[in-house]
């Protein structure tokens, strides 16, 4: 089945994408905004998290509730999230009601209140947040390996610190947003049962004139890498380890894929049979893929008690740098079968498709469809992939480890 | 959207709604077993059970099971509760029958001494990764001290010492007892080929024995009273409420529905205005969680301990404040809105169709069309819900803490 794509770039620098889904009758809506927490200003680390919050407290004629009352009456299921490069807005409803979703979406990114009477508290609400990570440790095992690992601030903890919050004020935050949210690079993207040169006319007419703004490149720092233990008196040793994978927009993004599932797709993949199958050492361990615009890693996280933690570092250590020995054609096979089919699947949802389009886009200033990518996954071999591990080796890994123990990572640099 | 039913010789029944626009398919296998089936000396045994069971047949093995999976491209798992172990596959509709026979197969499990040794590993991990979790934790000792000596407060992970005493044989007794064709639910949902479908779990299941399973349905009853768990090494004040609510059987379940969103949708409902919005809790949300028998509206609320009894005070205002005067008509019609929306997106999604379908089977021998339940959603009234949350007494919450807070 042919996507039926719709793609219109206006002249201030928003984009906007429209996939027509008729076999649904939801349509959903994903705007990402280039003002994520690589961007936070330096006395402001949190900001974006903070002006995420703050955006839905009020936006033209409406106060907060009024706003929640807007989208409620017309069924809208929304979220607002934050990431390294973007601020994103998700919004999902019937069809038929997304134009009017789309209008109230305009205020919020053109007009939003930001009154000095609703900051602090989204202020507090981003600040309790990061204290609840402490709950966490997975999350924040996974927070604080992506900061160490990517070039500085790439991978910076979007919460900033319980310090950094401090400093921001009201004032901070209404600068930081009237810089941010800007159409230079902010991509609308909407999937679903609608209208699409209706909605994108309805984008022209609303957004159209959205003022451009120079956008400033991000500087970076080299990535701070290296071995951490978090000491925690927690029941798990957390484990986390990550290193460089082709980006996105890389020809080998493919056989990076490839790579992340032979490690660790669906419960045949190496990372559940060595360690979980065959050891019972974790419940959970795996490898994931996570791209940034120029910048992309394999991040695996596994978590056992203490006293299996060594012998789980090692397995996992030994499997990663195991794969570039060689790999059986039916683990390629497997992991076609599995990419393509998750494919399809994702395929079938509005949301994952806007999200969907909105990565194409950015990453790499196209849409590709179903056809395409599944072509992509059908010619790599596994020549390609061993190909792909010389050139991207599990070497030179940044390693994170939460809990009352840490293994010994000395392996970690030994060649 | 059609909808299909069979049973065969031995009791098992196989209903499926075919949606042929959708691009893939998923299948599940409903047990109705889950912790509240269990006695003490085997806690945890349903989901011990249930990773065991895809720890391979006579005729595969561990890896045998994942593999074949993965081949096929499936998503697939399994989940267990207080009352279901569901077993669940998503596949291209092509893979139906190669899908059918993994599960087919896997549901009578070789269980395996050495098998049963390595997992038990696996098992003790998971319970010590949820006490990393304390919201998982204060949900699960609320269900205990809420539903005390009633079944419904069984722990579904068990406990380290009840795992490590568990034996092999135990595990084997259960499953003979529990795991009856009569008791089990083959569900499709989203392009199936149904006539492939019986044909298949007929030579996949029809040699199982039937024989008879019960389960005890007492009257749960609430238990009142408010504690906070003090532990120093949690950050967070993790507090759970609970009071009674109507059953999976009871048609006021959607009344319960609407009343739950009204008062704590994660978005825009009375604990989000008076708990999130001013920063006094970071989350603080209520769901209906509706039963075998019985049910019970949940909240959970999250915050800096120092405001853990204020956030706690709030709530009960909250609930007090909506017994006096009911719902506004924009609140009763918003949070309408919103549970149509939701199940309408779920339900493009087979997986999403699957639990739905499921559940109406299990609970209450019933399949209602998507358009239909939204049509019974949309006809509550909001005196219906005042009347509800009356009737209930929304008010004679259990609360537990848990966290650093010594009182909330």
């Amino acid at each position: 089945m042919a996507e039926d794509f719709f793609v219109r770039e206006f002249p201030n620098g928003l984009t906007f994408l429209g996939q027509r889904m008729d076999h649904v009758s939801s349509a959903a809506l994903t705007v990402a905004v280039p003002t994520g927490a690589c961007h936070d200003p330096v006395t402001g680390q949190g900001a974006a998290a903070v002006a995420s919050e703050w955006c839905l407290r009020g936006a033209g004629r409406r106060d907060t509730r009024q706003l929640n009352d807007a989208l409620d009456a017309l069924g809208c299921q929304h979220s607002e999230s934050v990431q390294s490069e973007h601020i994103l807005f998700s919004a999902a409803s019937l069809g038929r009601n997304l134009p009017a979703v789309l209008d109230i979406y305009v205020d919020i990114l053109l007009r939003p209140r930001l009154e000095d009477s609703t900051f602090e508290s989204c202020r507090a609400l981003v600040a309790q947040e990061l204290e609840g990570l402490e709950d966490e440790p997975m999350q924040k095992c996974a927070f604080l390996l992506r900061e160490r690992f990517y070039p500085y601030p790439l991978g910076r903890s979007i919460y900033g610190t319980t310090e950094s919050l401090r400093t921001i004020t009201a004032d901070i935050a209404r600068k930081h947003l009237h810089r941010g949210l800007a159409p230079r690079g902010a991509i609308l993207a909407v999937a679903g049962h609608v209208d699409m040169p209706k909605l994108c006319d309805q984008v022209e007419r609303l957004l159209g004139d959205w003022p451009d703004c120079p956008t400033q490149a991000v500087e970076t720092q080299p990535a701070q890498g290296g071995v951490v233990h978090i000491p925690k008196d927690s029941a798990q040793v957390h484990i986390a380890m990550a290193h460089a994978a082709a980006p996105m927009d890389d020809p080998r993004y493919y056989a990076a894929r490839l790579t992340e599932t032979v490690l660790s797709g669906g419960m045949s993949g190496r990372l559940f049979t060595e360690v979980r199958e065959k050891r019972g050492l974790v419940y959970h361990v795996s490898t994931r893929y996570h791209s940034l615009k120029s910048h992309a890693g394999m991040f695996t996280y596994a978590a056992t008690v203490g006293p299996k933690a060594q012998t789980t570092f090692e397995v996992i250590l030994n499997e990663l740098r195991r794969l570039g020995d060689g790999i059986e054609p039916d683990e390629i096979l497997k992991s076609r079968a599995q990419l393509r089919s998750a494919l399809v699947m994702q395929g079938e949802s509005t949301h994952a498709r806007s999200s969907a389009l909105c990565q194409d886009w950015y990453h790499l200033h196209r849409l590709r469809d179903l056809a395409e990518i599944s072509d992509h996954i059908e010619k790599v071999t596994v020549a390609d992939v061993l190909e792909y591990l010389r050139e991207f080796p599990p070497r030179r890994m940044t390693f994170l480890a939460i809990g009352p123990t840490s293994p010994d990572v000395a392996a970690l640099n030994a060649q | 959207m059609e909808f299909h039913r069979a049973v065969l010789d031995n009791g098992l029944t196989i209903v499926a709604e075919s949606n042929p626009a959708a691009a893939s398919m998923a299948v599940g296998f409903f047990v109705r077993t889950g912790s509240r089936d269990e006695t003490a000396d085997v806690a945890g045994v349903s989901h011990f059970l249930e990773h065991m069971v895809f720890k391979g047949t006579a005729r595969r093995t561990p890896f045998d099971v994942n593999r074949d999976f993965d081949r096929l491209g499936a998503e697939y798992n399994a989940f267990t509760s207080e009352e279901n172990t569901v077993y669940y596959g998503a596949v291209l509709p092509e893979y139906q029958t190669d899908l059918l026979d993994i599960l087919g197969d896997i549901l009578r499990p070789a269980l395996r001494g050495e098998d049963f040794d390595m997992e038990k590993n696996v098992i003790l991990d998971e319970i010590a990764r949820y006490e990393d979790q304390p919201a998982y934790r204060v949900y699960e000792k609320l269900m205990g001290r809420y539903f005390d000596a009633h079944p419904l407060g069984n722990s579904v992970l068990g406990t380290p010492e009840s795992i490590q005493a568990l034996k092999c044989q135990d595990m084997q007794a259960y499953f003979d007892r529990r795991y009856s064709p009569g008791n089990v639910t083959v569900v499709a949902a989203g392009k199936v080929d149904f006539g492939a479908l019986v044909a298949k779990v007929k030579s996949m299941c029809s040699g199982w024995k039937p024989y008879e399973v019960s389960r005890q349905i007492d009257p749960a009853g609430a238990n009142p009273c408010c504690q906070a768990i003090v532990d120093v090494k949690v950050v967070r004040e993790h507090i759970a409420l609970m009071s009674p609510a109507p059953s999976s059987q009871d048609e006021a379940r959607y009344a319960a529905g609407v009343l739950a969103t009204i008062l704590g949708d994660d978005n825009g409902s009375r604990l989000f205005y008076a708990l999130v919005e001013p920063a006094i809790a970071d989350e603080a949300n209520m769901s209906h969680l509706s039963l075998d028998g019985t049910g019970a509206f949940l909240s959970f609320l999250s915050t800096d301990p120092a405001r853990a009894a204020q956030a706690v005070r709030i709530t009960r205002e909250v609930f007090a404040a909506f017994l006096e005067k009911g719902p506004s008509d924009s609140e009763l019609q918003a949070a309408k809105n919103k549970i149509a929306s939701s199940a309408t997106l779920k339900g493009e999604l087979p997986m999403g169709r699957l639990v739905n379908v499921g559940f109406d089977w299990v609970y209450r021998r019933q399949y209602i069309p998507l358009a239909e339940q939204i049509e019974l959603l949309l006809a509550v009234g909001g005196q219906e819900v005042l009347d509800l949350a009356r009737r209930y007494d929304i008010s004679a919450v259990t609360v537990l803490g848990l966290g650093p807070a010594e009182a909330i």
